[in-house]
This record gives structure tokens, C-alpha cells and sequence, in this order.
């Protein structure tokens, strides 16, 4: 064995034995899960209101985001973000759509919808196994100066994405993903920060996210669980239920 | 401390801006004492400075925000090491502005200038305001014409604007026509912003009439069309919206991509109401652009087809498709665009994208070849600096940086059809639309 093979051999065993330092991504998954509230506390609760802020700092422009969620896989928010007007969006009844004042009603398909139905689905991060066919711990790296483990998701349905949870808290810091539009594939940074309890779940309200070039800021003013929500809340706006019922003749 | 003048074209979030310092005394003084200042003067050690700072300024928005990271090719932190010397050895700020312009022309790109902080004084004069004087005049063969007017019993389609406030147009039309680096599009708002200013205030303005004779009146300046609209950090601009039947064809004007709900409502109601015209007209005369998305979001009420797109636009780290959403209800008959040389940003991404994919026939004259999301500052030394910040490839293939829109029929505004109360731009759409009836 020459000089260089025996530290290539070296440097392996190095790797490998790196790699078995590393803990399961099964692990760090359900202990994000305990230390943000356990099981029973997000089990505890069916539907939920948030509020919020969002800046986009480019442009220094202002809105206000309400999202209403409910089990297993309602989802509706609002944006209203300065001029650009109200945003809407939605998954309901398997369709996953979006409204707003450039683009009028849009039916989601492929990728774009099972990231819609991924994000809607309530209490995700306690399912999170029947939400992704594999996930894999694939190194260590640092957000914000703070050491954390990367984590490979591979949902069963749309894109991976790597997700960094501290080493110290067990909390998740970072996601980098990339999202799907007819705008095309965007790489996205979401970094999210000050978690807060909120009836025994411990919620991050605050994210900051990288879209290409451009930058988002959102702050969860307020979060409520199992309140009342209007029975329609999920409905499908009309002209989404037209466009909806014309693919599906089609 | 900085504001954002109302020179204001272009996409999405992007927006060709003018940023410029708030004048402040020591920085207005500082300007007048460069104008005066002979070109072989010795520099100050201030001055020196500030051309210093000015290149550190334009060598790192294109070293952090040019769209390839390796600009044109280019290894920038060598084009630092190679010319910032030179402007340390500069013996005049004419001389540190050359060692800039030669570094930006390393690049080969347009939208990449510098502009002497003199330029300035000639195209945004002080004293302009909101009011103008309830018509519109471009410049056509290097005369200021009369191109609509609000009160045609005073002033009339055609007429030639020969001075304002005592000030003679055709010499400012002149210098700046001479100016390479005066675009049309500067070059058209110079001139509007010599017939704006306050409101209620009353201008003595001279005309040459039909048969060129002197004609002076009083005009009153007038609050502007439509209604005030900003855009994040971009002061409120008026936007007017305008749709109306020329015959059965529907005519739509709007002067901004701005004021976004608005608008777009505007828009997708006036080409629901000419679902059975002959043709619908969308003139884009003089449109310096605004948010892009509006482009697409427009383009949706008259594409039909799914997954078309106006074209593609690359910045550092994202490529972003200018997708179309066909509406429901889009119209499908015949389209006309009108264009000019002040059409630039999302007008052209609008023109050029229809145009490519069929969809529209392009009337008038070349765009503004302005479609990038380029940003104006103000540098240190009191210069303008534009640099463009993306990319946009229109869906043919071409980019439209630099080569415009190009009309599928050339037709330019003349003097004489305006007074003879014809719009030969428009005609020639109607005409189009007309034969387009008739063949089938």
C-alpha cells in the first residue's frame, strides 16, 4: 500500500466513522416533536388560527398573513400585502389553489400541489412519517453560529429538502428547499427563530426566508387552537370550484 | 438621506429608479463648485475622496448584484486591483468618470452608465411639481409637439411647444439630443417635467399653430390624471387608466404599471366588455413600465393556451419564468400594441412577449431597449450611476436589454396627421384590425 492509498484508507475510515457519530434522522425528528410540546400536545388539538406580519425589505413593503388550518389537511390563507392586493390560497377536498390580483384563480397540479397538500396537512410534524418515504442525516453544519444536524426529507410526493435542527435544543433552525411554480423552481432559505408556547406546542414566530434574490420576513402576532372557525372557512372559492370542476370533465 | 425622484419605470419589484441624495446644502453647494470648477483644476483631497468612494460604490453593486457572479466573464476582483489605481492617480473628476466608464465598458452590456452630476441640472429641473397643463407633448423630429390636449380650444392637436415659463424648448431639445447617453425615454420626461409644476399654477407657454404662427396663452397646471400609487419604497406616482371604443374595436391606455389592484381590475373588466370587438387596441405609448408580474397578469386575459410564458428573466440565484395564467374568459380576436421609444420595462416584456408568442401585432417605434430591472443612483461625487441587476430573455429568444422591441409595422406620429386630428399609430392598428374582420 502506497503512502496515498493509506491516507485515501485513512480518510475513509475517518468519514465512516464520522458518519456513525451522526444520530438517526428518525431521532432527530421525534425529538423536535418532545421538545417542542410531545405527541399528546399536538395530538391534543384539531384545527388553528395564526396571524401575523410580513415585510418584504427590498422593496419595504408591509402586510398582514392569517392562515386557518384544520385536520387532517385543511388549509386557507391570506395575505394582504400593501399594493399588491390580497393573496389567497388554499387545499381542500384534494385541491390545492391560489387567488390574487395578477394572476386571478389558479388550480395547483403536479409538484406544486403535493407541496400544497404537504403543508396543509395538520400536525405534520407528528406524522411526519407517513408525509416522507426517507429521511437521512447527512452531516453537521452551524446556523447562526449555533451547531446543528442536516437532515435529508424525502417527501412521498414533490421536492427534498433539507432541514437543520440544533445539536443543543433540538429545535429546528433552518430548511432549505426548493419551491415549485409556474414561475419555475425557486432555491428557498427559511431560518426561523423565536419559539413561543401557544397552548403546550412550541411554535416558531418568527422566519426569515431567501427566495432567490429576494427576501421575506414573517412574525406570528398570534395563535389560537380548536376555536371556532366558520364552517365555510375551507370552502373553494367559486371561480376555483368552476376551474376545478372543468379539469375534472376534462 | 435619500429620496427617490418620480422617474420610476420598470418590473416586479423592479423598478428603474432615480435615487438621489436629499439635496442637502453642503452637497448642493458641493455640486456647483464641480460645475464651476474648470475641467483641468487641481482635485481637493474631499473631492479625490469622493471619486474613490464613487468607484468603490459602481465596483461593488456590480461585483454583489450583476446577475452572473463572474460579470460578463469577468474575474471583477482583478478589474478592482487593475482600475482602482487609476482613479487614485486621477487629476480631475472628468478623468476618475472616464477610469469608471472604461471599467464598465469592460463589461459590454448596456444600462451600465455613468452620468456627469452636470447632466442633472439640465434633466430634472427644480421647481417641478405635480400639476401639468391638460395635454401631452412628445418630441417628433426633435420638436416638442402637441400629441393630446384635454382643452383642444386652447391648445390644439399638432401645435408645436416653442417655450415654457420662459424657457426655450427646441435649445434643451437640441443638447440633449446630441447626448448619447440621453435616451429617448429620459429625453421625453425631460421635456414633461419642463411643463409640470404646481398645481394652479399658471405657465405662459408659446405654441407655433397649424401655420406656425406664435401663439402665447396662460396655461393653468392642473392636478394629474388618475390617482396616486406607490409601490414599497416608491413614492406615490399618478396612474390614469383609460379604455373606450374607437367603433367596435376596445381601445385601452394606461400610463404606469402601478396601482396594481386597480389596474388589473380595470384592465380584465374593459376586455370582458369587448368579449365580441373586432380587435382590442392596448397603447403602451409612453409607458416607462412598473411591477412586471402586472405583464403577466395581463397577458392572461388574452392567451388562452396553457403554459405559455412572456419569457424568462435570470438574477443571481433565481430564474424566473414570466409565466402566463390564461383566464376563463380571455379574449380571443385580434390584439394591436402600440409602442414608442418611451416604452421600456414592462411595457416591452409585455410587447415583446406578445409579439413572440403571436399573440399581439406591434405598432409604432422601437422600444426603450430598457427591460432589465436597472436602478439609478446618485454616487458620491454627485454623478448618476445605472447598472441593470438581471437579465430578461423575451420568449423568441432575444433579449430585449439593449435591441427593444422592434414593431411588426413601423409607424411613426407625425405633426401633420395630429393636425389634422389623426393618430397615425392608432390608425394603423384600426386598419389592421379592420382587414382583420374583413378576411375572414
Amino acid at each position: 500500500m502506497t503512502r496515498l492509498e493509506r491516507i485515501a484508507l485513512l480518510a475513509a475510515c475517518a468519514a465512516a466513522l464520522s458518519a456513525q457519530d451522526l444520530p438517526k434522522a428518525e431521532t432527530i425528528l421525534d425529538r423536535f416533536v418532545e421538545v417542542t410540546g410531545g405527541k399528546a400536545a399536538y395530538q391534543k388539538h384539531t384545527h388553528e388560527k395564526m396571524t401575523g406580519t410580513i415585510l418584504v425589505p427590498e422593496v419595504g413593503m408591509t402586510g398582514n398573513l392569517i392562515r386557518y388550518s384544520a385536520a387532517p389537511d385543511k388549509e386557507y390563507s391570506s395575505l394582504q400585502l400593501g399594493p399588491l392586493g390580497k393573496a389567497e390560497s388554499g387545499f381542500s377536498g384534494g385541491i390545492a389553489w391560489e387567488k390574487n390580483a395578477i394572476t386571478g384563480p389558479r388550480v395547483k397540479s403536479g409538484d406544486e400541489k403535493a407541496q400544497a397538500e404537504r403543508e396543509a396537512r395538520f400536525n405534520a410534524q407528528v406524522d411526519w412519517r407517513k408525509i416522507f418515504a426517507k429521511v437521512e442525516t447527512t452531516g453537521s453544519d452551524t446556523v447562526n453560529g449555533e451547531d446543528c444536524y442536516k437532515v435529508q426529507v424525502t417527501p412521498n410526493l414533490g421536492k427534498a429538502e433539507t432541514q437543520f435542527y440544533s445539536k443543543k435544543s433540538g429545535l429546528l433552525l433552518k430548511t432549505a428547499t426548493t419551491a415549485v411554480s409556474p414561475m419555475g423552481e425557486i432555491p428557498v432559505e427559511v431560518e426561523v427563530s423565536d419559539y413561543k408556547n401557544f397552548d403546550g406546542v412550541l411554535v416558531a414566530t418568527r422566519s426569515k426566508s431567501k427566495m432567490g434574490p429576494q427576501h421575506l420576513e414573517i412574525t406570528i402576532t398570534d395563535m389560537s387552537f380548536d376555536q371556532p372557525i366558520a364552517a365555510e372557512q375551507f370552502d373553494l372559492p367559486a371561480e376555483i370550484k368552476a376551474l376545478a370542476d372543468k379539469a375534472a370533465a376534462k | 438621506m435619500r429620496r427617490v425622484s418620480r422617474v420610476a419605470p420598470a418590473k416586479s419589484n423592479r423598478y428603474i429608479r432615480i435615487v438621489k441624495p436629499r439635496k442637502s446644502r453642503a452637497l448642493a453647494f458641493f455640486a456647483l463648485v464641480l460645475c464651476a470648477l474648470p475641467a483641468f483644476a487641481q482635485l481637493t483631497a474631499e473631492q479625490k475622496q469622493l471619486n474613490l468612494a464613487s468607484f468603490e460604490a459602481v465596483w461593488s453593486a456590480i461585483h454583489d448584484k450583476h446577475w452572473e457572479e463572474k460579470p460578463a466573464g469577468l474575474d471583477w476582483q482583478v478589474i478592482h486591483e487593475e482600475y482602482r489605481p487609476q482613479v487614485e492617480a486621477a487629476t480631475s473628476t472628468d478623468a476618475a468618470r472616464a477610469v469608471m466608464r472604461d471599467m464598465l465598458g469592460r463589461l459590454h452590456q448596456t444600462h451600465f452608465a455613468i452620468f456627469p452630476a452636470a447632466v442633472y441640472q439640465v434633466l430634472d429641473p427644480s421647481g417641478a411639481g405635480d400639476g401639468w397643463p391638460a395635454f401631452e407633448a412628445h418630441v417628433l423630429n426633435g420638436r416638442v409637439i402637441v400629441t393630446e390636449s384635454l382643452n383642444p380650444e386652447t391648445v390644439k392637436l399638432g401645435w408645436e411647444v416653442l417655450q415654457t415659463n420662459g424657457a426655450d424648448l427646441p435649445p434643451l431639445v437640441a443638447k440633449l439630443q446630441t447626448d448619447p447617453a440621453i435616451h429617448e425615454l429620459q429625453l421625453e420626461r425631460a421635456v414633461a417635467a419642463r411643463l409640470s409644476g404646481p398645481i394652479d399654477a399658471v405657465r405662459p407657454m408659446t405654441f407655433a399653430d397649424a401655420a406656425n404662427a406664435r401663439i402665447t396663452r396662460d396655461v393653468k397646471l392642473i392636478p394629474p390624471r388618475g390617482n396616486f400609487a406607490g409601490f414599497g419604497n416608491l413614492p406615490p406616482q399618478p396612474v390614469f387608466f383609460q379604455s373606450k371604443m374607437l367603433g367596435n374595436t376596445g381601445y385601452i391606455r394606461f400610463n404606469m404599471f402601478l396601482d396594481l389592484v386597480r389596474v388589473m381590475t380595470e384592465f380584465g373588466d374593459a376586455v370582458q366588455k369587448c368579449a365580441h370587438c373586432d380587435g382590442i387596441v392596448i397603447d403602451l405609448r409612453g409607458n416607462p413600465g412598473g411591477i412586471g408580474g402586472m405583464a403577466m397578469g395581463m397577458a392572461g386575459w388574452l392567451v388562452s393556451q396553457q403554459g405559455q410564458r412572456l419569457g424568462t428573466m435570470y438574477m443571481r440565484g433565481a430564474t424566473l419564468n414570466f409565466a402566463i395564467n390564461p383566464r376563463t374568459e380571455a379574449y380571443g380576436g385580434p390584439v394591436a400594441v402600440l409602442v414608442d421609444g418611451s416604452s421600456a420595462s414592462t411595457s416591452e416584456i409585455f410587447a415583446g412577449g406578445l409579439k413572440d408568442l403571436g399573440r399581439a401585432r406591434i405598432f409604432g417605434t422601437r422600444t426603450a431597449a430598457a427591460a432589465l430591472p436597472s436602478v439609478i443612483t446618485r454616487l458620491p461625487n454627485g454623478d448618476g450611476f445605472q447598472y441593470a441587476v438581471a437579465n430578461y430573455i423575451s420568449e423568441g429568444g432575444q433579449a430585449l436589454e439593449g435591441n427593444g422591441v422592434i414593431p411588426d409595422v413601423e409607424v411613426k406620429l407625425t405633426r401633420e396627421a395630429l393636425l389634422a386630428g389623426h393618430d397615425s399609430v392608432v390608425d394603423a392598428a384600426l386598419d389592421w384590425i379592420r382587414k382583420q374582420k374583413e378576411s375572414k
